[in-house]
């Protein structure tokens, strides 16, 4: 498939931590097409940041190593790259996009001369014509007066103007992936409107694709193509955004689904839960990982952890009773959430 | 068969709030004169009745924590009442606090930061009854084990301190401290928004319960309106200092009036990819409560602004679904 513009094949990260190595990505493999959004979606200690920074080659040194898989970038491998190799991709042909947008900043320097270093750094232009380009981009980032803003620091701008100034740094070199991690938890629900919106009218304009990792379902149905689901390091589930919202299959993706109170819901009833929590990475069971939590949990799923499984054309679980999840669906068993549609 | 009316009694409110006021001095040149001021809480009122819950929402810095400060009075209001079981509390000095020390309690958003990391969870939840000289040390363990229970924690948790317990347990220590006393009123500062969307769900419902079981009054401040409807019978949405419109959740969400409303609603994601939402997305960000636009400070960003709206400030009014709104009038 020549659409596929970054291909994560079997990523396995490990850290090496007081306690011990653990593997905080294990076995994790997608792909993303030419001007689509994927979601990667997880709770906390999932490892989908850990995703990111692997295939940005950011991981912490010397804890974080990437010990297998694949990552290819057009075709490219950028686990092999080289410090310097990787410096001339990040920022031109992948760009990032962090939750916080004062950390990714610096502060004692101006706008206009973080802007302009990423377009030094990657074009060979004139410092007149860099100052013109990095204006051009906040301009269409939606900064108002931007040949003023050029000249001021970042403690000067509000939060969502921050962000738009990353997203700006992020974008000026036209990369062909975006990744953004969490980018709008840290903002008001309205300015997170708004710099979503900002994503997809760029994505549009310049046909990039783009990552989005997020811990907001909602985000993600608004925003996703196709959609990751992550459970301490492994995928559990993988599909079209449809797949995963009409036709949730692993436990853990239908738990989450249903664990959101919605507006719709009726006030102060029950709301469904995921008893427990995620095992810490040092004691991980031996078998699924979601299995503690696990109202379909069998004898079997607790000695090895199952592999992923295509169960429909593009939609991929990781659960050893899928079938059974599914045909408790099908019967309406459970919530009224979903939107069931026969097995394929 | 007739049917019998509801025996509408005229239940006195538990906590009644009247043009409340918290006004920060800004100090700033040389001689840190405060010349202008922050006026977080800009005559905030309203009424909490026994066993209701409040939902507070707006964004950051509209003032909606700076409120509950003051009401748990952690801070001294610049103006204004709060009335606490029909007495004043809003200027009650430190000493003459302490009785409603006990029955207005706390939970904060981040339970790491307001947990004492060098005691035990069993130290945490024994200090109110020190603090309030209650019952002797057999009562007082007798009582932190049934807290944790209460609050679905193993009894064992005792002599463990905070960080060895995760986010939501951490919250469900604090919880714990915040019912120790049989308190009438709980003030939830963001309780669940530092949690994940499955321990999200879990304290919701301890909450819930938990409301049941004592009677609780809640005043619930988050910026999640999803989460705030699920638990509150009545939702305020402030802006700027300011309540803009309040009523029951349900009609909150159905027919809001005030265009932030509105906006505010729209703008909430939908977890259902089929669902297309006519979105009304707000230009620019709150402004400084520093220096609040004239008239109506949501007249900046504002869809629906009219000339009226940049002089004179709209008052909240009506019975049902009050708003401060110059297009109700």
């Amino acid at each position: 498939m020549s659409d596929v513009i970054l291909s994560v094949n079997n990523l396995m990260t490990e850290f090496n931590t007081d306690e011990g190595r653990v593997r905080a990505v294990d076995d994790v493999s997608f792909e993303v097409k030419q001007g689509e959004t994927l979601g990667i979606v997880g709770e906390s200690g999932c490892g989908k940041s850990v995703t990111a920074l692997s295939i940005m080659r950011l991981l912490p040194q010397p804890v974080g190593e990437i010990v297998g898989g694949q990552i290819l970038l057009d075709g490219q491998n950028l686990v092999d790259l080289s410090i310097a190799q990787m410096q001339k991709i990040r920022g031109a042909r992948i760009g990032m996009v962090f939750q916080e947008p004062m950390t990714a900043l610096n502060p004692v320097h101006t706008i206009g001369r973080q802007l302009t270093e990423v377009i030094l750094l990657h074009r060979k232009v004139s410092k007149e014509q860099a100052i013109r380009q990095g204006i051009e981009m906040l301009d269409k980032v939606g900064i108002p007066s931007p040949d003023i803003r050029m000249s001021e620091y970042p403690h000067q701008l509000s939060g969502g103007m921050r962000q738009r100034v990353v997203i700006a740094m992020a974008l000026v070199c036209q990369p062909r992936l975006l990744i953004a991690d969490e980018p709008t938890t840290a903002l008001d629900v309205t300015i997170q409107a708004q710099i979503l919106e900002l994503i997809k009218e760029l994505q549009k304009d310049l046909g990039m694709s783009v990552i989005l990792i997020t811990h907001d379902l909602g985000v993600i149905a608004e925003t996703s193509n196709s959609v990751v689901v992550m459970y301490a390091g492994k995928i559990a589930e993988r599909g079209s955004v449809y797949d995963l919202f009409d036709n949730p299959t692993h436990p853990y993706t239908r738990g989450l689904l249903e664990s959101i109170p919605r507006l719709e819901t009726p006030p102060k009833s029950r709301l469904t839960i995921i008893p427990g929590m995620v095992p810490g990475l040092l004691d991980m069971p031996k078998g699924c990982r979601f299995e503690n939590r696990c109202r379909f949990r069998q004898e079997g799923c607790l000695s090895a952890p199952p592999g992923i499984e295509e169960i429909a054309p593009g939609h991929d679980v990781a659960c050893y009773r899928w079938q059974e999840v599914r045909a408790e669906a099908v019967a309406g068993g459970d919530s009224p959430n979903f939107k069931l549609s026969a097995v394929a | 068969m007739s049917v019998i009316p509801l025996q509408v009694k005229s239940v006195e409110p538990l906590l009644s709030v009247r043009d409340l006021k918290m006004h920060f001095p800004v100090k700033e040149g040389i001689f840190m004169r405060a010349g202008r001021f922050n006026k977080a809480v800009d005559g905030v009122s309203f009424d909490i009745m026994p066993g209701e819950t409040l939902g507070l929402v707006g964004e950051s810095g509209c003032g909606k924590s700076t409120l509950g400060r003051c009401i748990s009075r952690l801070y001294q209001p610049t103006a204004g009442e709060i009335s606490f079981e029909g007495r004043d509390i809003a200027n009650l000095k430190r000493k003459e606090l302490m009785p409603f020390r006990r029955d207005i309690q706390m939970i904060f958003q981040d339970p790491m930061e307001s947990l004492n990391a060098r005691h035990t969870v069993g130290q945490i939840l024994e200090e109110p009854f020190q603090i309030h000289e209650i019952g002797d040390r057999a009562y007082r363990q007798q009582r932190v084990k049934e807290l944790l229970d209460v609050v679905g924690l193993p009894a064992r948790s005792v002599t463990r301190y905070p960080f060895e317990f995760s986010g939501g347990q951490r919250q469900r220590i604090g919880i714990a401290r915040a019912i120790a006393l049989n308190p009438k009123l709980i003030i939830c500062d963001e309780p669940v928004s530092a949690l994940d969307v499955s321990i999200q769900s879990q304290i919701l419902n301890l909450l819930i319960e938990l409301q049941k079981e004592f009677n609780l009054s809640y005043l619930f401040i988050a910026h999640d309106l999803a989460v705030v409807k699920h638990i509150s019978d009545r939702i305020a949405i402030m802006y700027l200092g300011r309540i803009v419109e309040s009523g029951a959740g349900e009609s909150i969400y159905r027919t809001a009036r005030h265009p932030y409303t509105q906006s505010l609603i729209s703008a909430i994601p939908v977890p259902d990819p089929h669902h297309h939402s006519h979105r009304q997305i707000l230009v620019g960000d709150v402004p400084s409560p520093i220096n609040p636009p004239s008239g109506c400070s949501f007249h900046t960003r504002c869809p629906k602004v009219m000339d009226v709206c940049r002089e004179t400030a709209p008052v909240l009014s009506g019975d049902q679904q009050p708003v401060a709104c110059h297009l109700y009038e």
